[in-house]
């Protein structure tokens, strides 16, 4: 405390010191909020082909398109400790050779500050809806949730599931692809 | 160049120390405390950190320079001492004692 340096020195880590503190404040205020919202899915159109699916078993793969609303009021998860939210749209399903398949369709990130009511009409998925094997035909509960990361300030990543989901028969059939 | 900085007095007195050491405790500390309720009701982290930045600023201003504030108890050293025949002839004295 002598010399301005030996001040400056220790006037810098009093300061991290209490920052570090602020900044677990920040966590523990946040830490055991419930960040659960309720989400409205609907599922407007289904259709199911039959592909080669090249990277998977070679062989004819069942591949379903989904075509989807989502409503969803985000803006209770939004808090100080909030810095976006990664939201994703998952399929789960069962088949003869797999007890649970889960397959993330479509996801967006909504940060801070972005419109955080969701009302999303006629989306169609970003990624493919391949089974690994025929168990999507006739598969009458696949189970569609939405579910996000809470990407923080500080603390932990949480990983929720929306309350609401949509469940989705796929047809019998398959739709035959056209060629011109 | 390094000499020019070294030759600036930045010196304070004990108290002054002591002041200054609680003055930017008591400033940073102050300001965490606004800053963390004023970033809870808003719900923005950033104006928490702002605003500890903005303490800290502050108290760089005002304890980092020696300030007369903090100059004002100088220690009180003894008086220098006459050096002259007397003190010669005591180091006179010590080495015959050696030699002995």
């Amino acid at each position: 405390m002598n010399t301005a340096l030996s001040r400056a020195n220790s006037l810098f880590a009093f300061s991290l010191s209490v920052m570090a503190a602020l900044t677990f404040g920040c966590f523990i205020t946040t830490a055991f909020k419930e960040r659960v919202v309720p989400v409205q899915l609907h599922v407007s159109r289904v259709m199911l082909k039959n592909v080669d699916d090249f990277t998977g078993p070679r062989e004819r793969s069942d591949l379903g398109f989904i075509t989807f609303d989502i409503t969803a009021d985000l803006q209770p998860i939004f808090d100080w400790n909030v810095k976006q939210l990664f939201l994703y749209l998952s399929a789960e399903y069962s088949t003869k050779s797999n007890a649970l398949n889960q397959v993330v369709l479509w996801d967006k990130i909504v940060l801070r500050g972005d419109q955080s009511k969701l009302s999303l009409k006629d989306m169609k998925s970003k990624y493919f809806f391949f089974d690994d094997g025929n168990g999507l035909k006739g598969n009458h509960n696949i189970t569609l949730t939405l579910s996000w990361n809470v990407v923080p300030n500080a603390g932990i990543l949480p990983l929720i599931t929306g309350s609401g989901y949509a469940s989705v028969p796929f047809p019998d059939t398959y739709e035959t692809t056209k060629s011109y | 160049m390094w000499d020019v900085f070294s030759s600036i007095p930045t010196q304070m007195d004990y108290k002054g120390q002591k002041l200054a050491e609680q003055i930017f405790q008591g400033i940073i500390l102050v300001s965490a405390v606004i800053g963390f309720i004023y970033g809870y009701i808003i719900e923005q982290f950033g104006w928490t950190v702002y605003i500890v930045m903005a303490g800290f600023a502050l108290s760089c201003l005002l304890t980092l320079p020696p300030w007369p504030l903090y100059r004002r108890h100088p220690l009180k050293w003894l008086h220098v001492q006459d050096s002259g025949a007397g003190d010669d002839k005591r180091q006179v004295d010590k080495k015959s004692k050696k030699h002995k």
